[in-house]
């Protein structure tokens, strides 16, 4: 064997190591999930099924906004692209929502323009602060974070607001042949997100942006623009997720972020494991944020103590980034020779 | 009869009454079980006693009639505590016992009943309950009304902490009735806007929002602070009052746990009246009311279980004990 023949072989070992690892937190879930369809009952039904979509929507919702900013601004957790806030936009949307239906009695179509409005100045706030400030996304993102939670506050005085609007049990409860309204909807607005980003000029560009803004930029794509806009895209997505959220909570409650940013960041981040190059992709977000409902729903129905289950997700996170990262160095190792 | 004989008499008497009392209890409860049943029990969160108790209150109470326990536990979290329910409906379980939750579980509930699967509520009244168990609001509100008053002589201002009195009904009774006493004192004045304390994290919370009212409202401005619903703000009420050494505001709140009781003990302590309640007993109630079901009794609404009134630190400490808290003398 020739001396270069064994450095080359050395570099596809090195890949093979790093596709290996970028595997292992799928690998982790697909272990989980034998071993919980085993020990729960009624794990693989249908109604769990439709009980695990159902739980997962607003997760979902909000993770499709995660991934057109990831997809923008590129895939490191620190410097690329990522959104804390779109979980408090989407309980601002729903807060609004909430105050102005109940308390104001406005017409729900006009308290959702305004819900969606209100999303979308989020957005162009976190667009300022990142593209026009040049501050980090996480930093940026955690303080408008904060800021939104203040301002729901303010709209309802931190206390529960009750809807029980028809169109929002309609959301609840409504199905259309069996399948739940709220998985309806939220596959059209999947499929409404996937068609932008992969099908046209607009998603093409933004895509370009995010896997190397150099290159973007020599040729001729406004980045800036782009970047801006995945921000407002992520905050739309919120204010869509906020009517699902309302419809899960039949009503607005005070703190109900927390949960959702949890989720959302380790949905996105579990789904890039899905896709072939590890990183974060609609399809793969999508997964995540399903397997990592049925997860909860799992270990719930195996009777495992709540403060376990927020000590496993938390600890599911550190194995996904981190494995994300060694995947990411291996690679460049291995082509680097 | 010699006086000591008819002291014998008496005794017996009252041996007999006492034995024939406590054999019919047995008896009431003794054709009771839950042999071969899967019981959901579901609560907002363990992280307080109260939760806590009636929690294992429940689950203990469903063990001992020979019941399987499914637990879900909603870590504090309203929303996650009303989508457990869900795992329940999904967990084949014959009945569910679901304690507190705000407007969110009631269409869980609803589905459960649809289901043909009982719900036995505890602090929270719901059109799709058998029955729910809890304490005398109606007299923890106005009892703690009077207190407090009292406590400030009549007349002052009062800031609450009154996050629920819309969100849960329990809360609405015991705030509500509060105000309804306080009418009857002109010279209170109930500060605006009403405080909100955080669902999670509460004594936190309330910390920094009493400290917040402290700066807003100097030395002499500020004569109690009530919390209407429970009392785990009062216990950062009380930090914040030390921290700014303003404990001639008095402090009263509702239930009266261990470590509250232990707050009001304490000597010269700004929290100076709550009315505890038995959150074990609580739970153990609705778990023997599920039996109840069960067995083919006919359940009233609500089952209401005593609570102690505690007015002033030897009362804390009266009931403490009385409580199985321990010793606090």
């Amino acid at each position: 064997m020739s001396v270069n023949s064994t450095i080359a072989a050395g570099h596809s070992a090195t890949l093979r190591r790093a596709a290996l690892v970028g595997y292992l937190p799928l690998a982790i879930f697909v272990v989980l999930l034998v071993y919980l369809s085993f020990t729960a009952p009624n794990y693989f039904s249908f109604q769990s099924l439709d009980l695990i979509l159902r739980q997962a929507i607003p997760t979902v919702v909000v993770c499709l906004g995660l991934s057109a900013v990831v997809m923008a601004g590129g895939n490191d957790v620190v410097s690329g692209g990522i959104d804390l806030s779109i979980p408090a936009t989407a309980v601002l949307s729903a807060a609004i929502i909430a105050d102005q239906v109940t308390n104001h009695g406005t017409p729900i179509a006009l308290a959702l323009a305004m819900a969606l409005i209100a999303a979308l100045l989020v957005g162009a706030a976190n667009a300022v602060l990142v593209v026009r400030i040049g501050m980090t996304p996480l930093l940026a993102t955690l303080s408008s974070s904060v800021a939104v939670v203040g301002i729901v506050k303010v709209i309802t005085s931190s206390r529960r607001i009750n809807v029980d609007h028809p169109a929002v049990v309609w959301l609840r409860d409504g199905s259309i042949a069996g399948v739940s309204v709220g998985v309806i909807l939220t596959t059209l607005i999947f499929l409404i997100f996937f068609f932008a980003v992969h099908r046209t000029r607009w998603g093409m560009n933004l895509q370009a942006v995010g896997g190397s803004r150099d290159a973007a930029e020599i040729s001729g794509i406004p980045t800036g623009r782009f970047l801006s806009q995945s921000f407002v895209v992520a905050a739309f997505a919120g204010g869509l997720a906020s009517m699902f959220v309302l419809a899960r909570g039949s009503g607005s409650t005070p703190g109900t972020e927390e949960n959702l940013l949890l989720e959302m960041v380790l949905a996105t981040f579990l789904g890039a494991a899905f896709s072939p190059r590890r990183v974060v992709t609609l399809w793969g977000a999508v997964l995540g944020a399903v397997l990592v409902t049925a997860l909860s729903i799992g270990f719930k129905s195996i009777g495992v103590n709540v403060f376990w289950t927020g000590c496993i997700k938390g600890a599911l996170i550190l194995v996904v980034v981190a494995s994300a990262s060694l995947s990411l160095k291996a690679s460049a190792r291995g082509s680097a020779g | 009869m010699s006086k000591s004989l008819r002291s014998s008499v008496r005794a017996l008497g009252l041996g007999i009454v006492a034995a024939t009392l406590f054999a019919t209890g047995a008896l009431a409860d003794g054709h009771l079980s839950l042999d071969g049943k899967k019981i959901g029990v579901a609560v907002v969160g363990t992280q307080h006693f109260w939760d806590r108790e009636a929690f294992n209150g429940a689950i203990d109470r469903v063990k001992e009639l020979g019941g399987e326990v499914v637990p879900v536990d909603g870590g504090r979290d309203n929303q996650v505590h009303a989508d457990n329910h869900d795992i329940l409906l999904n967990s084949d379980v014959d009945a569910v016992i679901s304690i507190l939750g705000d407007g969110a579980v009631e269409p869980k509930f609803e589905a459960l009943k649809n289901a043909g699967i009982p719900v036995f509520t505890v602090d929270h009244l719901s059109p799709h309950g058998i029955n729910n168990t809890t304490s005398d609001n109606y007299y923890m509100g106005t009892t703690i009304g009077r207190y407090m008053a009292d406590a400030i002589g009549g007349e002052g201002k009062v800031a609450i902490f009154n996050a629920f009195e819309g969100a849960l009904r329990i809360c609405g009774i015991r705030a509500g009735l509060w105000k309804y006493v306080m009418q009857d004192y002109p010279g209170i004045e109930i500060m605006q806007p009403e405080l909100a304390e955080a669902f999670a994290n509460a004594p936190e919370d309330a910390r920094k929002k009493t400290l917040d009212l402290l700066s807003a409202n100097p030395k002499g401005t500020i004569d109690a602070i009530h919390v209407g619903c429970w009392d785990q703000p009062a216990i950062g009420i009380v930090q914040a009052l030390e921290e700014a050494g303003r404990t001639e505001i008095k402090v009263t709140a509702l239930d009266g746990g261990p470590e509250t009781l232990e707050i009001m003990a304490e000597e010269n302590s700004p929290f100076v009246a709550n009315v505890a309640q038995q959150p074990r007993k609580i739970g153990s109630t609705a778990a023997t009311n599920v039996a109840r079901h069960f067995a083919g009794e006919k359940l009233l609404p609500q089952t209401f279980v005593d609570v102690k009134p505690v007015n002033g630190p030897e009362e804390a400490k009266a009931v403490y004990k009385e409580l199985g808290y321990g010793d606090l003398n």
